[in-house]
């Protein structure tokens, strides 16, 4: 190819503006210098290899007044990182898209799953969302179907759901969030007025859209999607070009011009006429056919196996063994292979976890003008996801397993011209053989199964674009829709680029520009480790950086006799080495002879031990690091040598040749070179463990943060999920120290519930938490109920406890008897918390005496146990007896009548107390002094020991609220020092009951303790179904309870885990951010747990406890007083 | 479980004292004579190819041949062995230091692998 028009050597070349440049310099340049503009089709990952963003349907925004304008204009969305936007020389306003686009409404051809279909219908349209590639938003994934913009605009008045989804236009004009309404959304920002636009004056707007309207400042990023279709063969011809080819396209014949857009000063584009004649080198892998799940080269055949991910973490070493040991055994009957073993990622696919939270969310919280709705809430929800770079591991193994004859080769080679690739019998022949390795590779320990062709493809490609971005579409593997061997075709975008003796590798993808710079580390020297018990699997550690990576594991595996051999050989090269010196007279080193020891030791373990003693895996194990340029890339791998040597005593060596190891990392390829082989036990091997992986929690709720043991995983929590899924009841327990975050944790997940449309109770009654109320968000459907300052009887412990409604039960005999028993239970427990009221009323000297008890029992049994009945009633009781003791507790339980606090318990319930109406209702004592349990009562003072009483049944009353709507709607009760309910009866029954009844309605109780020995001493943690734990570090037999609360073995160090949870820096003065816990799910699985809530706008600041941040907040947070009226 | 790695044993360090009754003044690794035995005849060939004769004690190519395997052996570790050295020194013999240009390494192109969902 000529390339006249770029003149000057690659160095004389000005470098390209930006780093993303789409080609190298020298890269040869096409000659047709008009025709540079890309072709959309070629972009196959709109979002230039990121995860998409879902979005939920909402309003539409009246200032998008068509699909074209709704897209982000280059020059004003600076966030969007394309190659392409150079192109259009910094986009100026003028800038048209070929000329050639077919007119009218463009048919979105490649449909992109990003965006949800509008599935609530009209109330909610899809937004474009900034950084990712807004087309998508006129396409629908699902059908075909196109329905004109306009149209659906149009319905958009009418609203559908009645929750008041439907927000005013005005409302979304405003932009609550700039970060999720872009300014690049608004195609004429100057001109158009800030005002609410009806629908009427909406529709000129619109209508010229519809055509291609020359004024129309076309963004040239929208048409990737929009031409969408991938021409099989074309999309391996992108033309990205530099900056430096756009005065040429000015260049361009006028007759462009005037064929459509008359005398207008802009550079015409014609289509992109593809011709990729290029004469780039390329050379195939060594891979020739991928069937089922092996792959085939012309010598070898491999069966790949996925290893499901297993969990590690605060596991019992026994059972840590008892896995290592099972796959030791697994890959000791691999003997005689070559195995494969490789790690990838696959980036999080935020947007298909949002687009499960709304599918679960039947109705969130109405939109409140001026703040962050539900989808924005949902939006900057995955943006955190994807800014925290999480990524889910994928862990294949390959075994290499046939020395393929020559006729299959032969045959092979013949048939492939005729376009069959391998033989039928051959194939059937292999599938026979492959079945061994199903077996052994099944059973407990790996339990691989076998790999689809399509994972081999993804696999393939990852492999080939080392640590590049995947592409975008696929990662959301819910309808990413790949054609088999589209990914394949993708690898042909990725250039390699090496230096001599270069440290790193640069990978450029010239479809979307991304570039790569990549590191091989191979692990060198490795120091004796204690796996289960000091150490982490030493392939699993890397995980700990919060970028990804990639493994690759080459090893033979050698059987007993091989692996003896070969240890014999070696033992006798040292014996002789030995018999030299002795012969020359000179004293031979030490180590020979205690290297000569360790061999025969070996030597006969290898002898007598078991096949799994003897075998040996001998192997080259690398790690990839990648990043975005050289100095990234080297840093971290200076960061990961460094944790490796310092943490598992692993040298990772950086050797050259860096291309050839890079390509080490593609199935099939061959080995890089000789170096840095490792010769180890397959124990060793096992202990690897690369696909090892702590997940916690379940993946339909709210981000609440992400795991921080020893990788990163988003953690997601739904408390209704036991009740709804698992069938569990739905008691979860929070255990700290006080400043271990329950408040925070506790606050944040009523807000998140609340955001969902769950009917949130808070009982706080320290009063932090009413700050929520105050949230713009959510402060019109909120309320706190202050119970030192309500009316007389609100906390009247008769009423307290609901009456079962015969509603709730079956028909037939058999409900009536349930009925009748849970009525009865009803009264029971009424007679007890009353009993227990009053004891906590009296002072404590008398309370102890026996007959203060039957005198109680006796009066209360007097009182019918209905919900109309009072305290008072009691009180009459004992008057009327005509005992002196009696009549003397009923003037003791007058005297405490007369303090204000306690005419809360006489007297009947105001009326309508809690509705059911808000959505979050936090009662709160603010001013009750709360007494240290660790004193003795005779020592409280009168308003401290009234403080017991009062938290007893406000814990009631928080759940008596949930009882009043219906069985089946999502409800949520968080309740904070539950510490008080030790010690008495009554707090037993309703921890049970809470426990019981929370899946009969569909309750999430959260139960905030200081001591873990409170639940436990109930006795009720068989029916916790999530625990968490914060920091405990005071006492160590607390510590012991919290980990016998997470079943989690005790005495194993995990003590000291609980320990350094949240620790601060104490190197540092400023304040710690977050708060970690150990989290155990309702599955049973056990993490530590960063709570990271920082994504929604404002949250962390009302809740903040601390002293300081509360007087800093007293400005602009309301009081409590305010929050009541 | 205590899990070590038996590459000590192979680790080793095996050298050449020297004949049966004279010990050698330095003590070199086996490999190190291996490659100097494969280098003294390359330099010969090489001196041939320029001058068409062949010395009868060929002094030139046994210095350069030691001063060629000492540098070989300079960067031989137990974990580095000395063919990787010599291929890594062969592709990138160019320079010692990272250039700024880069060269442009073929594309690993998978497309053509033909796939079956199925095995048989």
């Amino acid at each position: 190819m000529s390339r006249s028009s770029t003149p000057g050597s690659p160095a004389g070349r000005p470098a390209g503006p930006h780093g993303n440049r789409a080609r190298s310099f020298d890269y040869p340049q096409d000659e047709e210098a008009d025709e540079v503009v890309l072709d959309p089709a070629l972009a196959t990952s709109p979002g230039h290899g990121r995860v998409g963003v879902f979005q939920p349907p909402r309003p539409a925004t009246p200032r998008a007044s068509g699909p074209e304008q709704r897209v982000p204009t280059a020059g004003d969305s600076p966030d969007i990182d394309s190659p392409f936007l150079d192109l259009f020389g910094g986009a100026q306003p003028g800038t048209r898209r070929p000329a050639a686009r077919p007119a009218g409404p463009p048919a979105p051809v490649e449909p992109t799953p990003v965006i949800a279909p509008p599935r609530r219908g009209v109330g909610r349209d899809a937004l474009p969302i900034p950084h990712q590639h807004a087309a998508p938003a006129e396409s629908r994934p699902a059908s075909h179907e196109v329905e004109p913009p306009a149209a659906r605009r149009r319905e958009s008045g009418t609203g559908v759901r009645p929750v008041g989804r439907t927000r005013e236009a005005a409302e979304v004009t405003r932009g609550p969030s700039p970060a999720v309404e872009p300014p690049a959304l608004d195609p004429a920002p100057a001109g158009r007025p800030r005002v609410p636009q009806q629908p009427g004056d909406r529709l000129p707007v619109l209508r010229p859209t519809a055509e291609p309207e020359p004024a129309d400042p076309e963004p040239p990023l929208e048409r990737p999607a929009r031409h969408g279709g991938r021409r099989a063969d074309e999309t391996a011809r992108p033309e990205p070009r530099e900056v430096a080819t756009a005065p040429t396209r000015e260049l361009a014949p006028p007759r462009q011009r005037s064929a459509q857009r008359s005398g207008r000063p802009i550079k015409p584009v014609r289509p992109p006429k593809i011709k990729f004649g290029d004469r780039d080198p390329a050379v195939e892998l060594a891979i020739t056919e991928i069937a089922g799940h092996l792959t085939f080269t012309p010598n070898t055949v491999t069966a790949w196996y996925w290893l499901p991910e297993v969990r590690w973490a605060f596991r019992p070493d026994a059972e840590r063994e008892a896995l290592l040991s099972a796959i030791s055994e697994q890959y000791a009957g691999l003997a005689g292979f070559r195995l494969h073993l490789r790690r990838t990622t696959r980036p999080f696919p935020a947007d298909e976890w949002a687009r499960t939270v709304d599918a679960h969310t039947a109705s969130p919280l109405p939109d409140v003008p001026g703040t962050p709705g539900w989808a924005d809430h949902l939006v900057a929800a995955q943006r955190h996801l994807m800014a925290v770079n999480h990524a889910e591991g994928q862990t294949y193994l390959g075994v290499t397993f046939a020395r393929r004859s020559l006729g299959d080769s032969l045959a092979e080679r013949l048939l492939r011209t005729f376009g069959r690739g391998t033989a039928d019998g051959e194939r059937r022949r292999l599938g026979r053989t492959v079945e061994q390795f199903d077996e052994v590779l099944g059973a407990f320990g790996m339990r691989g199964r076998r790999v689809t062709a399509q994972e081999l493809e993804w696999l393939l490609y990852r492999s080939v674009a080392l640590c590049m971005a995947p592409p975008g579409v696929l990662s959301p593997v819910t309808d990413g829709r790949w054609e088999r061997g589209d990914l394949l075709a993708l690898t042909e975008q990725v250039e390699r680029y090496r230096t001599p003796y270069g440290s790193t590798v640069k990978l450029v993808n010239r479809m979307t520009g991304e570039e790569r710079h990549v590191a091989v580390l191979a692990v060198g020297r490795m120091e004796p480790l204690e796996i289960p018990e000091r150490h982490e699997p030493w392939l699993h550690f890397h995980e700990r950086l919060p970028w990804p990576m990639e493994l690759s594991t080459r090893v033979d595996i050698l059987g007993p006799g091989d692996s003896f051999r070969n240890l014999e050989h070696r033992l006798r090269m040292i014996r002789s080495q030995q018999l030299d010196y002795a012969e020359h007279g000179i004293d031979a080193p030490p180590e020979l002879e205690r290297l000569a020891k360790r061999a025969l030791v070996i030597g006969d373990e290898m002898t007598t031990g078991l096949p799994v003693d003897s075998a040996r895996a001998h192997g080259w194990h690398r790690i990839a690091v990648g990043g975005r340029t050289r100095e990234e890339c080297l840093e971290r791998a200076r960061r990961l040598i460094q944790l490796y040597s310092r943490e598992l005593r692993i040298s990772l060596q950086h050797p050259k040749n860096q291309d050839w190891l890079a390509r080490e990392f593609i199935p099939g390829e061959p080995i890089a070179n000789t170096g840095y082989v490792r010769r180890m036990p397959v124990n060793l091997l096992a202990a690897a463990l690369p696909q090892a992986a702590s997940t916690v929690g379940d993946r339909r709720g709210d981000l609440i943060g992400r795991t921080a043991g020893t990788c990163r995983r988003p953690v997601f929590l739904d408390l209704h999920f036991p009740m709804e899924v698992r069938e569990r009841s739905g008691l979860a327990v929070f255990v700290a120290e006080p400043g271990g975050g329950k408040s925070t944790l506790l606050g944040a997940l009523g807000y998140l519930a609340a955001r969902r449309g769950v009917q949130v109770t808070l009982l706080d009654p320290s009063g932090p938490l009413a700050r929520l109320c105050a949230m713009p968000e959510l402060a019109p459907y909120s309320r706190v109920l202050n119970l030192t300052g309500s009316d007389q009887g609100t906390l009247a412990p008769y009423a307290l406890i609901p009456t079962p409604l015969r509603s709730e039960f079956s028909t037939g005999s058999a409900g009536d008897r349930e009925f009748e028993i849970a009525v009865s239970n009803a009264r029971a427990e009424r007679r007890m918390l009353v009993q227990d009221i009053c004891m906590m009323l009296v002072p404590p000297q008398v309370a102890r005496e026996a007959s203060t008890a039957t005198l109680f029992r006796h009066a209360v049994r007097q009182v019918p146990a209905e919900e109309k009945s009072t305290l008072d009633d009691v009180v009459a009781c004992l008057q009327g007896l005509d005992d002196d003791t009696g009549r003397e507790l009923a003037n003791l339980l007058l005297d405490t009548a007369e303090m204000p606090l306690a005419m809360l318990f006489f007297g009947r319930p105001p009326e309508g107390l809690l509705g059911a109406d808000a959505a979050l209702t936090v009662i709160t004592m603010a001013g009750l002094r709360l007494p240290d349990l660790k004193i003795e009562r005779e020592y409280w003072s009168a308003e401290e020991s009234l403080a017991l009483p009062m938290l007893h049944t406000a814990h009631r009353l928080a759940v008596r609220r949930c009882y009043g709507g219906s069985m089946s709607s999502r409800k949520l009760v968080g309740l904070d020092e539950a510490h008080f309910m030790e010690g008495w009866r009554s707090g037993r029954s309703f921890l049970v009951r809470l426990a019981r009844d929370s899946r009969k309605w569909n309750l999430a109780a959260l139960v905030a303790s200081q001591n873990p020995k409170d639940i436990l001493g109930l006795d009720v943690q068989n029916l916790v179904s999530t625990v968490f734990v914060g920091r405990i570090a005071e006492d160590s037999e607390i510590a012991s309870e919290a980990l016998r609360l997470l079943r989690v073995p005790v005495d194993d160090g995990y003590e000291a885990t609980l320990a350094s949870l949240s620790q601060a820096d104490s190197g540092s003065a400023a304040r710690l951010g977050f708060r970690e816990f150990v989290m155990r799910d309702v599955d049973g699985r056990v993490q530590k747990v960063r709570v990271d809530v920082s994504y929604v706008d404002g949250l962390l600041e009302h809740l903040d406890t601390t002293p300081a941040a509360v007087a800093q907040a007293a400005g602009q947070l309301p009081t409590l007083a305010d929050l009541e009226a | 479980m205590r899990l070590r790695t038996d590459d000590d044993i192979y680790r080793a360090r095996l050298v050449y004292l020297g004949p049966p009754g004279y010990t050698l003044p330095v003590h070199l690794p086996y490999a190190q004579y291996g490659l100097f035995m494969l280098l003294v005849p390359l330099y010969m060939f090489i001196h041939w190819l320029l001058t068409l004769q062949v010395e009868l004690f060929p002094a030139w190519e046994i210095s350069l041949a030691i001063v060629t395997t000492s540098f070989i052996f300079r960067y031989v570790d137990p974990d580095r062995p000395a063919r990787m050295v010599i291929r890594t020194a062969l592709t990138d013999w160019r320079r010692t230091r990272e250039p700024a240009a880069e060269l442009r390494d073929p594309r690993l192109v998978a497309s053509r692998i033909r796939i079956r969902e199925e095995l048989a």
